[in-house]
């Protein structure tokens, strides 16, 4: 009571600034505005945050905002990559003051499993970081868990009403300092101290895996396919017409193959396309291999004896891909090059769609297309050195200097004047469409000229979600790489587990058991449904309608309970294995399924009533963007953005994998080709992948959920503890994981965007020597935005809404 | 049924404007805003740098500046919207004298209506209404090669 009076004038001053620092405080922490800011998976998760059932309202930070000038709060959700990395700085400079950053998952607190040379090692060496939120992705409940944290270090450390009056002393908003490798933190998980060391021990070094113990190790050869008669006479038609230039592959494991000379290639391909019986109409993948490591090589490496093997020494493979759509049929045509700067013909003038794949080729090898017309990186940053898929390249990010706030500050993306015509013209305006935008559904940058809302011409940039998947899967066992497929398609799940076991159950022969097989299928389906269910809320919050997201994200979340229920993961279960899947069926997942099954038909009505006869919708979409089918055919595109051209083609039925021919079901198929049309094939794919579920729930067949073969497989636990031989193998297996056979294999999957493929190169190690995924955006994504030039900028983002891409899997 | 009351719109709305209550809405206005603006420029923390001062685009830095031709059909659409707009100020205000001006008032709006009907008819034959992408179009898309 007397000490009131006392109190010298500093004291009641510091009082007065602690009852205003709570005022502050309370105003800043209960009125966060994040911003409308993803790169990759965990944006998932943090959107599901938003809607009902978490419900992120309840903690004041309500709607995210779409500028960086009305938010405070940056998520940084997902990966941060190099080509990103400018960007991500940009918009975090732009934000309105006092701001906080949270970075929520792996990727961003640390590079988490991508440490390799595109991603840089944590979002904290470019910008501040207030809290961290683990997990890959994080549940949304942890993110919900990050925003209290924040919310508790604003109340309990942040002194902002010095500051606000003028004053010297407090803190306001992110006030920890960058981190910077070797001063104030270690990009090495090992800690710091190891510099130097390998990773994983010297003879799990790429690109040469010196003393590798896999060299030891047997394994029977790949399986051979038998010609058929129709390969037989293309064979000879071949010989005939191309003479010595064209040579078949004597083994294949997944397909006939030929080696073509490179000075007869273009003839060659142009006649397979249009001439040869069957035609191959479209170039399914164009890539490359590095051979410059091969095992055969480096003899000093092998302790075993040396395989043979069809390309001689050439330096580098070309590969193509061509399937032909009339006979269901698959064809592979390679070609040696030598030379450290290697020149291949172009082949755009037969496919259209060989321009990015080439410009691909180039920029990963630094292999040079003769007569290509636009020859520049298209994944990498501009000022990129070297050309990432040569063995010579670093793989890993902690293999080069640390990537640094100056760094982020110093590099650009090309300008957007590079990338479009027209753009001297006086009445055009370039506008930058992504890579930071509500419309763009993922990292990805155009550019559009404008002559005021109409669309001259459209430039694509991507390579901003270039995670490196290709290099990765050079340096990871054959069993550990399943978690990276997860992450090619971050809403497809286990399905791209499917696409890529596909290729690695072909190369070795592996027999999956029945029971497997329907559970692959039955969990690829619901991931089908996910992902079009994300997509269909998506595209029409695009198009102005907000509700459907609500219901949409509804169904999502009953579909990812069933399937923690069943995997134990949401986003990224990676729960098949090598030969079957991870576990059998838990107690009471039929119920589940079933309970999903009853309710589904009723809320698909419940949808179209919303959408089918909304005027609004017809409006934006009927008649925009329209696709041919000879077009979409010619440019690769594939998936239901094809069959909304009238194609009839599904690799489910057409190319059956897995359990596929033991299911009826039909193919979707509309013909006008246009955002609305694919909007109709989509909705009545989830009603077909529900009927699969449907069967396959029913028809469950009983037995292993693993095949017994041990050789590749990681072994049924029960089994590890009771004979040694399933121990032995579980213990190889995981350890230095399965030795493959010499070989190749591709095998697409139809993932709920399109057909992904993998290629995979064997030299017989327990990685692969090259490992190529095909995506389907990155054939979709270089046509369609092209079909808006000519209309207006809500037109063009219909086309981009209804295309349903998704960015790692384009850039991977 | 009972006859209407003689000013229906006053029933429906018994608000009587002053002069008055209009001059003190302004000065809150006025003040409140002022307050506003003070609070904010001289509370907000200032960090300004030349990335802070550009455009916010996407998280690109604009190319070209924004002082640029505009093309016409832009001031078009917004020049009808204008003048059609305006006008029916005129038709509000005859509404409110309705039973005041009779029939002849009637006529003279019909005419106007009727006027103004005919050439909004002639302008979207014309095509001043056509906002957006010319006419026609195929799919736009370019070969390689360029």
């Amino acid at each position: 009571m007397g000490t009131r009076g006392r109190r010298g004038d500093g004291d009641t001053q510091t009082r007065t600034l602690k009852r205003l620092d709570q005022v502050f405080n309370w105003a800043h922490e209960n009125s966060l505005w994040p911003m409308f800011f993803g790169l990759s998976c965990c944006f998932i998760e943090e959107a599901a945050t938003l809607t009902a059932r978490y419900d992120l309202a309840r903690f004041g930070a309500e709607v995210m905002r779409g500028s960086p000038r009305q938010s405070d709060l940056l998520i940084v959700s997902g990966t941060v990559f190099k080509k990103m990395a400018p960007v991500v700085l940009r918009l975090y400079e732009q934000m309105a003051d006092p701001k906080w950053v949270i970075s929520m998952g792996s990727c961003s607190n640390s590079g988490g499993m991508y440490d390799v040379y595109s991603v840089v090692q944590g979002v904290d060496q470019i910008i501040p970081v207030d809290v961290y939120v683990p997990g890959c992705p994080p549940r949304p409940e942890a993110l919900l868990q990050g925003i209290i944290l924040l919310k508790q270090k604003i109340e309990a450390r942040e002194r902002p009403a010095a500051p606000v009056l003028g004053k010297p002393g407090g803190t306001q908003g992110t006030d920890g300092p960058i981190l910077v490798d070797g001063l104030n933190k270690s990009r090495d998980t090992r800690g710091p101290g190891y510099e130097g060391v390998p990773k994983r021990g010297t003879s799990l070094t790429p690109p040469l895996f010196p003393g590798s113990r896999s060299d030891l190790m047997w394994v029977p050869p790949a399986p051979r396919i038998r010609l058929s008669d129709a390969d037989r006479s293309l064979a000879s038609a071949l010989g005939e017409k191309f003479g010595d230039s064209v040579r078949q592959i004597p083994q294949t494991t997944d397909m006939p193959a030929f080696t073509v000379d490179a000075g007869s290639l273009r003839e060659v391909l142009g006649y397979l396309k249009n001439e040869s019986k069957p035609a191959y109409q479209r170039l399914d993948d164009l890539t490359a291999i590095d051979e410059s490591a091969r095992r055969r090589r480096h003899p000093e490496c092998i302790e075993g004896p040396v395989c043979d093997r069809e390309v001689g020494l050439s330096d580098f493979t070309m590969v193509y891909h061509l399937l032909s759509m009339d006979s269901a049929k698959r064809l592979r045509i390679k070609t040696g090059l030598r030379g450290d700067r290697p020149v291949a013909p172009t082949v755009t003038g037969i496919w259209p769609s060989a321009d990015w794949y080439e410009r691909e080729a180039y920029d990963m090898f630094g292999i040079r297309f003769d007569g290509h017309p636009d020859l520049r990186r298209i994944l990498m940053p501009p000022d990129w050195e070297g050309h990432p898929l040569l063995k010579s390249h670093p793989y890993r990010a902690t293999e080069m200097p640390p990537y640094t706030r100056l760094d982020a500050e110093v590099h650009r993306s090309l300008d957007a004047s590079y990338l479009v015509e027209g753009a001297e013209r006086k009445d055009t305006i370039l506008l930058n469409y992504g890579p930071q935008h509500l419309g763009t559904h993922g990292v990805i940058r155009f550019v559009l000229a404008l002559r005021g809302e109409q669309i001259t011409d459209v430039g694509t940039d991507i390579g901003y979600h270039h995670r490196a998947a290709e290099k990765i899967g050079e340096r990871q066992s054959w069993h550990q790489y399943i978690p990276y497929t997860d992450r090619v398609d971050y809403m497809n799940g286990v399905g791209n587990n499917l696409a890529y076991l596909g290729s690695v159950e072909t190369l070795a022969g592996i027999k999956v058991p029945d029971r497997a097989k329907y559970i692959r299928v039955m969990l690829a389906e619901f991931f089908r449904i996910n992902s079009h269910l994300i997509w269909v809320g998506t595209f029409l919050h695009d198009i102005g309608m907000m509700s459907l997201n609500f219901y949409a994200f509804r169904e999502r979340e009953q579909i990812m309970d069933i399937i923690e229920m069943i995997t134990g993961g949401r986003l990224h279960p990676s729960w098949f294995r090598i030969g079957g899947v991870a576990a059998d069926l838990p107690d009471g997942w039929k119920g589940a399924v079933e309970a999903f099954v009853s309710i589904f038909p009723a809320r698909i009505r419940e949808y179209e009533k919303l959408v089918n006869r909304n005027p609004i919708v017809k409006a934006r979409t009927v008649g925009i963007g329209p696709l041919t089918a000879r077009e979409a055919i010619d440019w690769g595109v594939t998936g239901p953005n094809l069959r909304a051209t009238g194609v009839e083609w599904d690799l489910r039925k057409k190319i059956p994998y897995s359990a596929y021919d033991a299911f009826d079901f039909e193919i979707p198929v509309q013909s006008a080709g246009d955002c609305h049309a694919r909007y109709l094939v989509r909705m009545e794919e989830m009603r077909q992948s529900l009927r699969i579920i449907e069967q396959a729930a029913r028809d469950m067949p009983p037995g292993r959920h693993i095949t017994d073969e041990y050789r590749y497989t990681l072994p049924d636990k029960n089994d590890t503890l009771k004979d040694i031989d399933s121990l032995i193998h579980h213990f190889i297996n995981v350890t230095r994981g399965p030795k493959m056979p010499v070989g190749e294999a591709y095998s697409a999957a139809e993932v709920s965007r399109g057909e992904q493929g993998y290629y995979l190169v064997s030299d017989g190690m327990n990685m692969p020597y090259r490992l190529r995924i095909r995506g389907p955006d990155f054939a979709n994504l270089q046509v369609l935005p092209r079909t808006a030039i000519g209309r207006s900028i809500s037109d063009f983002q219909a086309v981009l809404g209804s295309m349903d891409y998704i960015m790692p899997d384009c850039d991977r | 049924m009972e006859s209407l009351p003689q000013n229906a719109a006053q029933l429906m709305s018994p608000w009587n404007p002053g002069v008055f209550a209009l001059a003190v809405y302004t000065g809150v206005v006025i003040v409140m805003i002022a307050l506003l603006l003070y609070v904010t420029g001289r509370l907000g923390p200032r960090r300004q740098n030349p990335i802070k001062e550009s455009p916010y685009e996407s998280g690109m830095s604009p190319t070209g500046s924004a002082r640029f031709l505009y093309p016409v059909p832009f001031y078009l659409v917004a020049t009808f919207f204008l003048v059609f707009d305006v006008e029916a100020v005129y038709i509000f205000s005859w509404a409110v004298a309705f039973r005041g001006l009779g029939w002849v008032g009637w006529l003279q709006m019909s005419f106007f209506i009727i006027v103004l009907f005919l050439s909004l008819i002639y302008i979207w034959k014309k095509g001043g209404l056509d906002w957006g992408p010319e006419a026609g179009g195929g799919t736009g898309i370019r070969k390689p090669g360029l």
